[in-house]
């Protein structure tokens, strides 16, 4: 992460120099962080708004039920995953149902379960990175958020791409898989 | 559609008022278990949106995009979705920013359209998702993450493209 973010960094801003000139570096710089407050506050809210939803899920045992649906799947990739299993089964059902906005919270609890019980503090564990290549790969059922963008510009066949979004979100979550598994192994 | 989520949210209302649950303190008490973890994700947003949007602002993402544009000729994408493609892994609310872009521009039932809206469905802003993640437990040595994610990330983009030419042209 160190790498990526000095690369963008440094070639935006070196890049900027000669483009645009110090001033308007600064300016998007400045912006930048100023999107990232503006951002951090309207998610905020959506973040207490469905981790309260998933402390009620939580209280009527809906996500042990779903685990427990999910469990084969979760024992076979998330072997050290300890107590984040509810966590991690909500944030990939969130995410199947192309709700990104609920997935990130579910999965930020995930991650804070597994390093509480982390017995290398600082190193991921095997299960933290499946769950951010799982996520990565992103299988989406129905992607919600993309067909009310797509109905908001007026489109005939919202719908219309269900199907290949479909068909190419599960071909490349089971190339992910496997490639898990690889690396777990390893 | 839309409205499966509100009606699913009074399905589980209903549901744990049968299963005798406090609603309102099992809401507070998971809003509660949300807020350390609010304070931890500012300092981690700032960082990251501040080299996206320096490198978007600079120039430098469409130096890239005209660079590469040939290459996509050849494999047969429109140059068009290069900005999409790149900026995707980055950042969410670009790439809805540069998709809303296209849409106006060709119309969203149009090919490029439709194939925008499959490579925006089928993959994630992972890059985003990995320093949020990662940075919100402070996590410093990632493993496999980043080149599991990549790959993830790449195959997403490969086979929504491949599967948009099957099904839209």
């Amino acid at each position: 992460m160190d790498t990526v973010f000095f690369l963008l960094l440094c070639v935006g801003i070196v890049t900027g120099l000669f483009t645009r000139g110090g001033e308007a570096v600064l300016a998007s710089l400045i912006g930048g962080a100023q999107t990232a407050v503006t951002n951090c506050v309207s998610m905020a809210g959506a973040y207490l708004f469905w981790m309260g939803l998933m402390g009620v899920v939580r209280a009527s045992g809906l996500t042990g039920a779903l685990s427990h649906l999910l469990r084969p799947v979760l024992r076979w990739l998330f072997r050290d995953a300890g107590g984040a299993k509810e966590a991690i089964t909500m944030n990939l059902a969130s995410n199947m149902l192309g709700l990104g906005n609920a997935a990130t919270p579910y999965g930020l609890e995930a991650m804070r379960i597994m390093e509480a019980e982390n017995p290398r503090p600082g190193v991921a564990t095997d299960s933290m990175c499946v769950l951010l290549a799982v996520n990565a790969s992103c299988l989406e059922l129905f992607p919600a958020t993309l067909i009310a963008l797509r109905q908001s510009f007026g489109s005939a066949h919202p719908a219309a791409v269900v199907m290949p979004v479909l068909l190419s979100s599960a071909c490349s979550t089971l190339l992910t898989v496997a490639l898990c598994r690889l690396c777990i192994r390893s | 559609m839309s409205n499966m989520i509100p009606v699913g949210i009074v399905l589980l209302l209903f549901y744990a008022l049968l299963r005798r649950v406090k609603v309102f303190s099992a809401f507070l008490s998971g809003a509660e278990d949300g807020l350390p973890m609010l304070k931890k994700l500012l300092p981690c947003l700032a960082a990251m949106l501040v080299a996206i949007s320096v490198f978007r602002d600079s120039g430098a993402l469409t130096f890239l995009t005209d660079r590469l544009a040939p290459l996509c000729e050849r494999l047969g994408i429109d140059a068009c979705l290069l900005p999409l493609i790149l900026l995707r892994p980055l950042s969410g609310s670009a790439s809805v920013a540069l998709l809303s872009d296209l849409f106006r521009s060709f119309g969203p039932d149009s090919v490029i359209g439709l194939t925008g809206s499959v490579l925006l469905g089928a993959s994630e802003s992972i890059l985003y998702a990995l320093a949020l993640y990662f940075g919100s437990v402070g996590i410093r040595k990632t493993r496999f993450a980043i080149p599991l994610s990549v790959a993830a990330t790449m195959a997403s983009i490969g086979f929504g493209l491949l599967f948009s030419k099957l099904f839209f042209e």
